[in-house]
């Protein structure tokens, strides 16, 4: 086995990293890198605790080689405040309370973040399906819904002056 | 009320029940929020562990010699040779309830029991490690279900265990025979409920480090921290004082977690060995396999009414599946038997239970600690009775319910009771419905439940819940609590108490929690104790600071002794003169002067005294869920649902709303999804593709009203809102499906085929009745 | 734990073929891996080399015309199928099938080629596409060939691929008039795998009679099952509810089901019978309309 030297670009920093070719993306992201705000909760790509958005998609990150992951852009949970000030999302959250152990919470940022870059306009139904990947055991998930359905409606909407 | 509490009935509230953001969301929702998952410390190893695979086997020989030479293992420990083999449980008051090694010294008793530990440079030579490791075993005759192992000549499981009877229970009030002489009809029915997992976000967890001074740190993924630190010290024989037990954010916790469990005691018991500190995190498999679970329990229940709905006697006895070791499971066995009668007055009332171990996977206390089972058992046969009289089951339930000031004999005031108020909310609810399309039904359940328990077979010396506030000369407060957030938002319940009781702005309050070094011993998160017993600690000694701050105030005022002061989001005023007075800061500055620079400190503490056999205070609820059911496939699906629920003055808005939608697709699960069969002791779905649970597409809505009661035992007259929602929904669905089909469910989780092969038969039957 | 291995990433479809050949049985492919990586970390597959075709764009294509029908390349994902018009327009069924297969997460990473080439009797598209009467195309160092997809598929997690072979393309050919289309899994919770799974293609002529009917089993066997007694009720008839009703009994009859802790082999057949009767009418529904 020979171990490979890998460029990740996390959060939009470039992480050089020498791995054995069977490191999944959340081991490097979380052992490797040292960002543990991607979880795991299964090993069953069941859970969707460790989604992350690799270029712009809500994906896996516990069923993606790491070596797959080169030149791509990936983001985490750290990586939606920009300069300390949070997301539209992450403030959707604060307000609706969509998080109480807070363990599935970056895995459902993710896939919510990237369902509203994708979606405008999004239906009820489709904003529960943009979770559906995403087991939470504490919320019922009805408040992360309504956290991206305020979201959709542009509450978080920059005023521009 | 304390003599502490001034009184302003006509001031609202500023804090308590208003949208305030949950006090630890930034930490979770930028990733920053570290579990005990995620702790990684210098020269940390990582723990793996070997597991019996057979239900019931002598430990003969453990041969280790080859994983020890593998390169990168530092050790390997097993319970006959590392530990001294002490039994624990948590019911430390009856010896012989404390049955359990963790790590056996002579024999196992359950597939996926802990045999050996490894601790190794990696996680992956940890693993390799366990296939080299060589355990001899001698099988033993091993039984699966309660009905066997009480069986003359069942294996016996624990020596000294006649008929492998663990625990029984019993409660009686009334003359029951006599009762039931009265009733003029009379029903009985048995009925099997599921196990359940808790399946928390995160797996048991923990990371140990013993150090050459005897000192023991403990991170882990835990409900109670206190638990914990005087359950290791009693195992590894130590000083509690020289354990300290430290919960970073906990990813969950349900029930499962204030045990001792596996990850906690083999992580302590390798770094005892290597002196590093040493981590074990349960893989989801193992997290179903070898950490306990609700428990599965045989229901007879014999009910006697009066023709026009009165209710006479009950008489229930239950054979619940223990499993390999007592654990919680002695508490549910006695809270299963005393909810079966709520929110009913019974002239006569008997429930025997019996807790019988089985060579499974051992069952403990899981959110609503037996009530859910008791509740699919009562609700759903009182909706029978109902309809066999022809009576409306909502008044049939009113007239027999609780209320203020009712007595169960023997066993609880009810102090608070909004069950009436329940019944009318939800009739306006059903009303509103309309007629419903032909493939759907509405199902009724109605419960009750305890806010903490008022027992201590844990045998604590301590107050059941103690708070410590101490406020800095810059205004804000720290505010020291053993109470464990576990995700309810219990930090930030407390936050919210105190910065009311105090009169502060809940920003300025600072909550310590998890570290039993520093904090308070409290019994933890379990029993949806918290918000009554350490609310009430923090309201206390928020209001002992606040009295001790207004001493100084007063002196200043020059007052006429009839008028008071008060403190509202930092501004402390006179009453009746508002405007006037001064900030928080300016008088905490003057007080802490006057304390000779020392920080005023309040100190409160709460332990329930004669409040029955149960608890100080009940939250009551009737729930109605609107379900739509394939009468070909049988397939379920959740369309709405009404939670009418009293808990008293709710302190947590948006928490209350989170545990009421969270415990609502927990309660369901239970009622229709989260199958967990056993064959010959096995699990056979210990994964997230095989064990089904309620996603965001499944999740109806979780409507909410609330009734409002003061209940004079809480803080602000708060009761639990968390547990007690668990409790109705199983029941509910139950009732839905009977309703639409007439078909009577006495399993849970009740699945489609079993509602096709119930279809089946009944159309049989009629046809066989059609000849006749 | 994964077995270690040595990571290969061919830049072309000709190099993978060449590290195949080269490889042969040492080796396994790789593409998405949402299914491929949980067997590997049970340890239920080892080998010492990994091919990585995830890269590999020029397999990742959608092409359609009304003469050759559609060809999807094996690396597109299956988020990309689910959102593509041209499926959407020509076989709806398709896109319905992809909007439940798993969850977006999978659907994003996942591709058609390596769902199909893994050949779990659950899966989603094997029916669908059988039902559609696709074909594969197989592609190693020595060339290509096609087969259809029905033969494709051998035994429980088994296809009639060589070692050095990979699947390059699915092709479906074009629909038809009057033909339509019908998929349902039945599940406990929605987007999760189907207990048994029910895919029923059925063409009318300009009389209302039913010329053709392909009705596909999904995890009611080891491999997807043609339930061709249920198609022999059809073929040749004005379909009616009766007929629909007699071809979910022949359709459970062709059915080879388990019994698992999920249902009954009984319970399963009576599943299908089910859902047959309601796929082949909601297929026939869109023939017979307009």
């Amino acid at each position: 086995m020979e171990k490979k030297l890998i460029t990740l670009t996390v959060n939009d920093i470039e992480y050089e990293l020498y791995i054995n070719p069977k490191t999944l993306l959340v081991e490097a992201i979380r052992d490797h890198i040292g960002l543990t705000g991607t979880k795991r909760g299964c090993e069953t790509v069941s859970c969707g605790a460790c989604t992350v958005m690799i270029d712009d998609m809500a994906i896996k990150s516990c069923s993606v080689l790491a070596v797959q992951a080169e030149g791509r852009r990936i983001i985490t949970a750290e990586g939606l405040e920009k300069n300390g000030v949070l997301a539209p999302i992450q403030k959707a959250f604060l307000d609706e309370g969509s998080y109480q152990c807070g363990f599935c919470t970056s895995g459902m940022l993710m896939s919510s973040e990237a369902f509203l870059k994708e979606t405008k306009n999004p239906t009820e139904e489709q904003m529960k399906e943009a979770i559906e990947g995403n087991i939470c055991r504490c919320t019922g998930y009805n408040s992360i819904v309504r956290a991206i359905a305020a979201v959709a409606k542009g509450k978080y909407a920059e005023v521009k002056s | 009320m304390n003599k502490y509490t001034v009184i302003n009935p006509h001031e609202p509230f500023r804090v308590l029940n208003t949208h305030v953001h949950n006090i630890d969301g930034i930490a979770k929702v930028t990733g920053r929020a570290t579990y005990t998952f995620d702790v990684k410390l210098p020269g940390m190893l990582y723990g793996k562990i070997l597991r019996s695979p057979y239900p019931h086997a002598k430990i003969i020989k453990i041969d280790a010699s080859k994983a020890l030479a593998l390169p990168g293992v530092l050790a390997v420990v097993n319970g006959k040779d590392d530990t001294l083999g002490i039994k624990q449980g948590i019911w430390r008051r009856y010896n012989d309830l404390c049955d359990e090694q963790v790590l056996p010294v002579d024999k196992v008793r359950y597939i996926g029991e802990p045999v050996a530990a490894v601790a190794a440079v990696t996680e992956e030579i940890a693993e390799k490690a366990l296939d080299l490791i060589d355990v001899e075993y001698e099988e033993l005759p091993a039984t699966f279900e309660p009905l066997d192992a009480i069986k003359k000549d069942a294996p016996e499981i624990h020596e000294g265990f006649e008929r492998n009877i663990n625990v029984t229970r019993h409660i009686e009030w009334g003359e029951v025979e006599e009762a039931f002489e009265e009733a003029e009809y009379i029903r009985e029915d048995w009925f099997k409920c599921g196990g359940q997992a808790h399946m928390c976000m995160e797996t048991r967890a923990a990371v140990a480090s013993y150090t050459p001074d005897g000192k023991m740190t403990v991170w882990t993924s835990t409900q109670s921290a206190y638990y914990h630190q005087a359950l290791l010290a009693g195992v590894l024989g130590l000083r509690e004082g020289n354990v300290r037990v430290l919960a970073p954010y906990v990813g969950g916790g349900f029930g499962g977690k204030f045990e001792l469990d596996g990850a906690q005691f083999c992580a302590c018991i390798l770094s005892m060995k290597v002196r590093k500190p040493v981590k074990i995190i349960f893989t989801r498999e193992e997290d179903f396999i070898a950490s306990k679970r609700r428990t599965p329990m045989f229901y007879y229940t014999r009910t006697g009414v009066k023709k026009d709905g009165t209710f006479c006697a009950r008489e229930a006895k239950v054979f619940t599946n223990g499993g390999a070791y007592t654990g919680m499971g002695a508490t549910a066995l006695y809270l299963t038997g005393f909810f079966h009668s709520f929110p009913y007055r019974w002239k006569g009332y008997r429930y025997d239970g019996y807790r019988v171990y089985t060579n499974t996977l051992p069952s403990t206390s899981m959110r609503g600690f037996g009530a859910p089972q008791a509740m699919w058992c009562s609700e759903q046969q009182i909706e029978w009775i109902a309809a066999d009289l022809g009576l409306d089951p909502i008044e049939m339930r009113r007239k027999n319910s609780h209320h203020e000031g009712y007595v169960v004999p023997g066993q609880a005031t009810i102090a608070s009771c909004g069950i009436d108020q329940c019944y009318d909310e939800i009739k306006t609810w059903i009303k509103s419905k309309g007629k419903l399309p032909k493939n759907r039904s509405i199902g009724l359940s109605a419960c009750g439940f305890m806010s903490g328990g008022i027992f201590n077979w844990f045998d604590t010396p301590y107050s059941f819940s103690s708070a410590v506030v101490t406020v800095n000369n810059d205004g804000t407060v720290e505010l020291h609590v053993g109470a464990q957030d576990i995700g309810q938002g219990s930090n930030t319940t407390m936050a919210i108490i105190c910065a009311e009781a105090l009169g502060v702005k809940i920003e300025d309050v600072k909550v310590h929690s998890g570290d039993t070094d520093h904090c308070p011993a409290d019994l933890g998160a379990w029993g949806s104790r918290q918000t009554l017993m350490t609310g009430n600690a923090v309201k206390m000694a928020s209001e002992d600071a606040k009295k001790q701050l207004l001493e100084f105030a007063y002196a200043q005022s020059g007052l006429n002794i009839v008028y008071d002061l008060d403190i509202k989001e930092g501004w402390v005023h006179a009453i009746a003169r508002p405007e006037r007075g001064e900030t928080f800061e300016a008088l905490v500055k003057r007080a802490t002067r006057g304390k000779d620079g020392q920080r005023i400190v309040g100190r409160g503490y709460y332990t329930p005294h004669r409040k029955g056999m149960i608890s100080p205070a009940y939250s009551y609820m009737l729930q109605g869920v609107e379900v739509e059911i394939d009468d070909e496939t049988g397939k379920i699906k959740l369309i709405d649902s009404m939670t009418a629920h009293d808990c008293g003055q709710p302190i947590n808005h948006l928490g209350l709303i989170g545990q009421l939608e969270g415990a609502f697709s927990m309660a369901a699960g239970y009622g229709y999804l989260e199958y967990m069969p056993f064959e010959d002791g096995k699990m056979m779905n210990p994964n997230l593709v095989d064990y089904k649970m309620v996603r965001s597409t499944d999740m109806p809505p979780a409507n909410i009203a609330e009734i409002d009661t003061y209940e004079p035992e809480g803080p602000y007259g708060a009761k639990e809102a968390g547990e007690g929602l668990t409790n109705p929904t199983a029941a509910a669905i139950g009732n839905a499906i009977y309703h639409r089909f007439g078909i009577q469910m006495k399993e849970c989780p009740v699945r489609p085929e079993m509602i096709v092969n119930a279809l089946k038969e009944k159309a049989a039957a009629e046809k066989e009745g059609k000849k006749k | 734990m994964i077995h270690d291995f040595t990571y290969l990433k061919p830049g072309s479809v000709k190099e993978a073929l060449a590290m195949l050949a080269d490889h042969a049985d040492e080796c396994k492919v790789i593409c998405g891996g949402q299914s491929l990586l949980i067997v590997m970390r049970q340890g239920l597959v080892a080998v010492d080399y990994l091919i990585d075709l995830k890269g590999l764009n020029e397999l990742s294509y959608i092409k359609y015309d009304d003469k050759e029908g559609l060809k999807l390349g094996a690396t597109t994902t299956h988020r990309i199928i689910e959102k593509s018009n041209v499926v959407k327009k020509n076989y709806p069924v398709l896109t319905a099938m992809e909007e439940k297969l798993a969850s977006i997460q999978v659907r994003n990473w996942g591709t058609i080629g390596g769902n199909l080439a893994h050949a779990d009797a659950a899966g989603d598209p094997a029916p669908v596409l059988i039902s559609l009467g696709a074909k594969v195309k197989l592609g190693s160092k020595k060339g290509d060939r096609v087969m259809s997809l029905e033969e494709f598929y051998t035994d429980l997690f088994e296809t009639a691929m060589e070692h050095d072979e990979i699947v390059l393309e699915v092709q479906v050919p074009p629909a038809p008039p009057k033909t339509g289309s019908a998929y349902q899994k039945f599940n406990l919770i929605e987007n999760d795998q189907g207990i048994v799974a029910v895919a029923a293609t059925v063409t009318a002529d300009k009389g209302g009679v039913c010329t053709d009917a392909k009705i596909v089993l999904g995890n009611a066997g080891v491999t997807p099952i043609r339930a061709k007694s249920a198609e022999k009720v059809l073929i040749g008839k004005k379909l009616t509810d009766k007929l629909f009703a007699e071809a979910g009994e022949a359709a459970a009859g062709d059915a080879d089901p388990v019994s698992d802790i999920h249902s009954s082999a009984d319970f399963r057949r009576h599943l299908i019978k089910v859902l047959t009767k309601r796929m082949v009418k909601k297929a026939w529904d869109q023939a017979t309309k307009g």
